[in-house]
C-alpha cells in the first residue's frame, strides 16, 4: 500500500512539475485573451470552461501549478537553509544560550505559519513572487531550526563524536562529517512535509491577496476570484481547488514514502 | 471598504415640491389583495450595526434599519433621491440666505411620551456637530454659526455662509429627545416604529409606535437578521428564513431567485460607483490627454458584463442618475482603442509607460485590475498591479495621496464635491470647477444649483478626471408576498413604513 501511494505521489508530482514547464512555453490560450465569452462552461475549446473576463480558466490552473511548485520550492530551500543553519547552530550551544534559542523557537512557532507569513508580506512594501517565498520560508524555519536541534544534540551526545572531538577535529569538520550525514533523512522528510504546507500557505496568503500580484493566476487567487460566482460557474472553483488538493496529497504521499525509505527511525515508532 | 468621507453637496428644497412616493413600489402582486396590516416583516441584513447612535460609528446598519424607521429628521431624503419635509411644517429663509427658520408639526410625540420641542432639535443637531461625533455628516454642517429656540415650536439657524443643501443636509439628523442621554444601547425618536429589542450579533426588531403622529404603517413591525456571509444570507431566503434581502453583493447569486413564483428581484439604481482613480497631481495623468486616451482604452461595457452580468448601468462620469444634476455622459469617451493611441500620441507618449495600479484586495477590485491590465496592454501601457488591504488604501492613498493610480467604489449620493476639493485624495484641481461647486452651494434656487453642477459635472467628465467604470446596481430580493419596499436605497436607508407583507 505505502508503495502504491509513493509511487502515485511520485507520477503525480512529476506530471505538476511538467505542466508547470511547459506554461513556460505553451497555454492552451494565451492568459490576457478574454474572447471566451462570461462564465462559459467546459467545451472543446476551453476544457475546464472561462472566468467572468472570458479567460480560459484551464491556462490559469496550468500557471497556478507553476507558481504553487515555485513558490513551495523556494519557500522550502530559504526555511530548510536558515533552519538547519539555526538548528545547527543552537545544537551545539550549551545551557543559557541554548535555553535561550529554544525558547525563542518556540515562541515562533506558537505563531500560526501563515500569519507569520502576512507580518512579513506587511512588512514590505509590495507582495510578489519574492515575498511569498520569503515569508512562507521564514515561518518554515522556527519549525525545521526546532527539529535540526534536537536531532543534531542527539548525534552530538553520540560517543564517536566525543571522540571525534578527543582527536582535535573543529566544529566545522564535525558538522560536515557528522551531523549533517546524520539528521539528513529526517531533514529530508520534514522537509518535504513543510513542502506540501508551503503550497498550502502560498495558495491562503494569495486567497488574501497577499501572494503573488495579478496576472500571476495563483491557485489562491483563482479560488478567491471564482468565490463570487460559486453558485453559477462551480467549476471555477472545482478545477484550482482540486489541482491544489492533488498536489499536496501527492506531496504528501512522497513524503510519507522517503520516510519508509530513509528514516530509521519511522520503523522504530512505528 | 465603501468610501464615505464628505458629505455631499444639496439641492435647495423648498416647499414648492410636490411630495413624492415614499417609496418606488415593486410590480404589485395579485397577492396584494390579501395584505396583513399586523404582519412581521423578516428583513436580512450583512450590515450589524455596531452600536444605536449614528453620531458613535455605528456603521451603514444604523442607517439601514433606525433612518425614517426609528427617528424621524426635519427632512428625508427619498428613494427617489429628492428631499421632503418631515418634522418641519415650514422652513423660511432669510433675504441673504443666512437664517433659516424652521416651524415644527404639532403633535408629534417620542417614544417615550415627551412633546417634540425646539430645544430637541438644537440638542439633535448639536450633537451631530459636537467635537466627538464620528458622525460622516459633520463637515457638511459646519457652517452653522448658532441655533436659537425663540419658542418651543420655533428653530432658527444661521450660516456663516449661504447653503441650499442645508435640508439635504438635516435629512441625515436624527431627532433624538435632548433627555435620551447616552443612546448607543436604546433609542427615543419620534418615528413609526420603536425598538422591541436588540440581540447584539444576531437580531434587531423594532415594533410600530402606537403613539405616532402620522399615517400607521403597513405592517406591524420588523425584524432584521444580521450575516456576516452573503452565502449564508441567500440562504435564509431561499428556506424561508427571511421576507427580504436589503442588498445582493453578486448576479451570480440572483440564479438561486430565478423562480419569479416565489421571489421578486428588484433591480433599483445605488449609488455606487466603481472608478479608478488617476493621481491627478503626478505625471502623466496631469495631462488631461493621457486620462481620455486611458478612459477612452478600456471598455467598461465588457467590464461591467464581466462583473454584474446585464446588471448595473455606465456613467460617463461621477454623478449617479439619482443625483438631480445627472446627465448621461457615456458619450464623452467611449470606447475607442484607437483614438486612445492616437491621444497618447499627441501627449508624447506614442510609445506607451508604465505604472502601478493599487488595487484593494476584496472582489470586485482585482479582477478588475486584471482587466484594465489587459486593456491598458492593447495601446501599449503597463499597468502593474499591487494588492492592497483596506487599512493601507486609507493610509496610502487617502491620508499620504502616495500613489499612481488605484481603484475604488464611492457610495454616497450627492458627491460630486468631492471633485471641487483640490486636496482630495485624487488631486483634481480645476479652478473652474471648485468655483462651480462654491457657488452651487450658495445658489439661491434648485434650479440654479442643479445648472451650476451639472456644468461642473461635464468638465469633469471632458476633463476625465478620474476613469468612471460603472454604477453598481442595487438589488433587493424578497418572496412575492412582500411588496413595497424602496428600491434604491440611497445612503443605505431601508424605510419600512410603506411595506407590505401577504397573509
Amino acid at each position: 500500500m505505502r508503495r502504491l501511494t509513493f509511487r502515485l505521489g511520485l507520477v503525480l508530482l512529476g506530471l505538476a512539475f511538467a505542466v508547470a514547464l511547459t506554461t513556460l512555453v505553451w497555454t492552451p490560450w494565451p492568459v490576457e485573451d478574454m474572447s471566451g465569452g462570461r462564465l462559459a462552461g467546459p467545451s472543446w475549446a476551453h476544457w475546464a470552461g472561462t472566468d467572468r473576463l472570458g479567460r480560459d480558466s484551464l491556462s490559469q490552473v496550468m500557471i497556478g501549478a507553476r507558481i504553487a511548485l515555485m513558490v513551495g520550492l523556494g519557500a522550502t530551500l530559504v526555511g530548510g537553509l536558515i533552519g538547519t543553519v539555526a538548528g545547527v547552530l543552537a545544537g551545539f550551544a550549551q545551557r543559557g544560550l541554548d535555553d535561550a534559542l529554544a525558547a525563542a523557537l518556540d515562541i515562533l512557532i506558537a505563531f500560526p505559519t501563515l500569519l507569520l507569513a502576512m507580518l512579513v508580506v506587511a512588512a514590505s512594501e509590495t507582495a510578489s513572487l519574492g515575498t511569498a517565498i520569503l515569508a512562507i520560508g521564514l515561518a518554515m524555519s522556527a519549525i525545521i531550526a526546532r527539529l535540526v536541534r534536537v536531532v543534531s544534540k542527539r548525534v552530538l551526545a553520540q560517543d564517536y563524536v566525543t571522540a571525534a572531538r578527543c582527536c582535535g577535529a573543529g566544529w566545522l569538520r564535525i558538522v560536515l562529517t557528522h551531523v549533517l550525514p546524520n539528521i539528513a533523512p529526517t531533514l529530508l522528510v520534514a522537509l518535504a512535509l513543510q513542502f506540501g504546507l508551503a503550497v498550502i500557505a502560498e495558495a491562503s496568503l494569495s486567497y488574501l491577496g497577499l501572494g503573488a500580484p495579478p496576472p500571476n493566476a495563483s491557485w489562491g487567487q483563482l479560488l478567491q476570484q471564482a468565490q463570487a460566482t460559486v453558485y453559477t460557474a462551480p467549476l471555477g472553483v472545482l478545477v484550482p481547488g482540486g489541482a491544489l488538493v492533488l498536489l499536496v496529497l501527492a506531496i504528501n504521499f512522497v513524503a510519507d514514502g522517503l520516510r519508509d525509505l530513509l528514516d530509521d527511525s519511522a520503523e522504530v515508532r512505528e | 471598504m465603501s468610501h464615505e468621507t464628505l458629505a455631499p453637496p444639496a439641492m435647495r428644497t423648498l416647499f414648492g415640491i410636490g411630495l413624492l412616493a415614499l417609496t418606488l413600489s415593486v410590480a404589485p402582486s395579485a397577492l396584494l389583495a390579501e395584505t396583513d396590516p399586523a404582519a412581521v416583516l423578516r428583513i436580512g441584513s450583512l450590515y450589524e450595526p455596531q452600536n444605536l447612535d449614528n453620531t458613535a460609528g455605528a456603521g451603514q446598519g444604523i442607517n439601514e434599519a433606525f433612518n425614517d424607521n426609528v427617528y424621524e429628521a426635519l427632512f428625508r431624503l427619498t428613494d427617489a433621491g429628492t428631499v421632503e419635509p418631515v418634522l418641519a411644517a415650514s422652513h423660511e429663509v432669510s433675504e441673504d440666505g443666512l437664517t433659516h427658520t424652521f416651524t415644527l408639526k404639532d403633535g408629534v410625540t417620542f417614544h417615550s411620551g415627551d412633546p417634540l420641542t425646539a430645544a430637541d432639535v438644537k440638542y439633535s443637531i448639536e450633537r451631530v456637530v459636537a467635537e466627538a461625533s464620528k458622525s460622516s455628516r459633520k463637515r457638511s454642517l459646519a457652517n452653522i454659526a448658532g441655533i436659537e429656540t425663540p419658542d418651543d415650536k420655533t428653530v432658527v439657524v444661521t450660516l456663516t455662509s449661504k447653503s441650499i443643501s442645508l435640508p439635504y443636509n438635516l435629512s441625515y439628523v436624527w431627532v433624538v429627545n435632548d433627555a435620551a442621554g447616552d443612546i448607543t444601547a436604546k433609542e427615543d425618536g419620534t418615528g413609526p416604529y420603536r425598538l422591541e429589542d436588540w440581540a447584539r450579533g444576531t437580531a434587531l426588531s423594532l415594533t410600530t409606535f402606537d403613539g405616532y403622529w402620522g399615517e400607521k404603517p403597513a405592517n406591524g413591525g420588523a425584524v432584521f437578521s444580521y450575516f456576516s456571509e452573503a452565502a449564508a444570507l441567500n440562504n435564509a431566503l431561499l428556506t424561508d428564513a427571511v421576507d427580504i434581502i436589503t442588498s445582493v453583493q453578486s448576479p451570480d447569486a440572483l440564479s438561486m431567485f430565478a423562480d419569479t413564483s416565489a421571489f421578486t428581484i428588484a433591480e433599483g439604481k445605488s449609488t455606487t460607483k466603481q472608478l479608478l482613480a488617476w493621481n491627478d497631481r503626478v505625471a502623466p495623468f496631469d495631462n488631461v490627454k493621457v486620462r481620455k486616451a486611458l478612459a477612452r482604452a478600456v471598455d467598461d461595457k465588457k467590464l461591467l458584463e464581466a462583473i454584474w452580468g446585464d446588471r448595473g448601468t455606465l456613467i460617463g462620469s461621477f454623478v449617479p442618475p439619482t443625483d438631480p444634476w445627472y446627465v448621461d455622459l457615456t458619450g464623452v469617451d467611449p470606447y475607442d482603442p484607437e483614438s486612445a493611441k492616437a491621444l497618447l500620441a499627441e501627449a508624447g507618449l506614442a510609445d506607451g509607460f508604465t505604472f502601478t495600479l493599487d488595487t484593494p484586495n476584496y472582489d470586485p477590485h482585482p479582477i478588475t485590475a486584471e482587466f484594465v491590465k489587459a486593456e491598458l496592454a492593447k495601446i501599449g501601457v503597463t499597468v502593474n498591479i499591487n494588492i492592497i488591504t483596506p487599512n493601507e488604501w486609507y493610509e496610502k492613498i487617502y491620508q499620504k495621496h502616495d500613489f499612481q493610480a488605484t481603484l475604488q467604489e464611492h457610495v454616497n449620493h450627492r458627491d460630486i464635491v468631492f471633485y471641487g476639493n483640490p486636496d482630495f485624495y485624487w488631486g483634481y484641481n480645476n479652478p473652474e470647477v471648485t468655483k462651480l461647486i462654491e457657488e452651487a452651494e450658495a445658489s439661491d434656487t434648485e434650479a440654479q444649483q442643479t445648472e451650476k453642477l451639472t456644468e461642473a459635472n461635464r468638465i469633469i467628465a471632458e476633463d476625465a478626471a478620474s476613469n468612471w467604470f460603472f454604477l453598481y446596481p442595487q438589488i433587493v430580493v424578497s418572496t412575492v408576498k412582500v411588496t413595497g419596499y424602496p428600491v434604491n436605497g440611497l445612503n443605505a436607508q431601508f424605510f419600512l413604513r410603506g411595506i407590505q407583507k401577504a397573509s
